[in-house]
């Protein structure tokens, strides 16, 4: 089955939004003893479906998080994920601005204007 | 995970550190409660935090949960023989708190908050741009 353009920025989107989830909760448990950190990820998983179409299918997947712990068992790096969400948000923000010209030309393309 | 799933987890992040803050402002206010020897001196709080909902190492969790234990209140003799509760050899008890520890603790505890609000402020700016979606 092919997907469309649209299709490929909603999953990137509800990629984001699951890294943004992970990133909230490891920065709450940043104190709490002996909690491993979660990472999500799906852009190689999504490279790989959009790399031989129809083959693979794109997937969200949450690993725990192989940093080295401290000597409380927490292995949290609270810069590394201010950064991350950081990250995520601009990664969101330019997902949602591809929609939006997306949209555009849909717009345009209908009789519209491309404005 | 519902709507704005993210903000809710990061606001038991602020939760958690407004509580240790709290706890660590009592313990310095009670640092210098003393008592006659023979009675429990102020015992000390610490916050103690758990993954919400037994989160499982990899899987996405629901944040952070916080209690309070109490420390124990046999305290620390002090010689001051000028306190009116001192005794006969001069002696009282003082609260067992580490102003070292509750002074560390509450700047880890703002380094959390901050932390928290910001991944808060991120979860925001993003969500503001998805609603611009089709707009």
């Amino acid at each position: 089955m092919t997907v469309g353009i649209i299709g490929i920025l909603q999953f990137a989107i509800d990629g984001v939004t699951a890294q943004q989830s992970a990133v909230a909760n490891n920065v709450a448990n940043w104190q709490t003893p002996g909690y491993t950190g979660t990472e999500v990820s799906f852009e190689s998983s999504l490279a790989n479906a959009l790399g031989v179409p129809g083959t693979q299918t794109a997937q969200v997947t949450s690993a725990p998080s192989l940093a080295a712990p401290a000597t409380d068992g927490n292995n949290v790096r609270l810069s590394d994920e201010i950064v991350a969400a950081q990250k995520d948000t601009l990664q969101y923000q330019t997902i949602t601005e591809s929609l939006n010209a997306q949209f555009r030309l849909v717009q345009g393309a209908t009789g519209g204007s491309y404005q | 995970m519902s709507l704005f799933g993210p903000i809710d987890v990061s606001g038991t992040g602020v939760d958690a550190m407004q509580t240790w803050i709290d706890t660590s402002a009592g313990n310095i206010a009670n640092a210098n409660d003393a008592v006659p020897v023979g009675t429990p001196a102020y015992a000390a709080e610490t916050p103690v935090f758990t993954p919400a909902g037994g989160s499982v190492p990899g899987q996405p969790g629901e944040g952070v949960a916080t209690s309070v234990v109490l420390g124990s209140s046999a305290g620390v003799l002090a010689y001051d023989p000028s306190s009116p509760l001192a005794n006969a050899q001069g002696e009282v008890v003082m609260p067992d708190v580490s102003m070292s520890n509750q002074l560390v603790g509450l700047i880890e505890a703002q380094m959390g908050y901050q932390a928290d609000t910001t991944a808060i402020a991120r979860a925001v700016a993003a969500y503001n741009s998805g609603l611009t979606i089709g707009s």
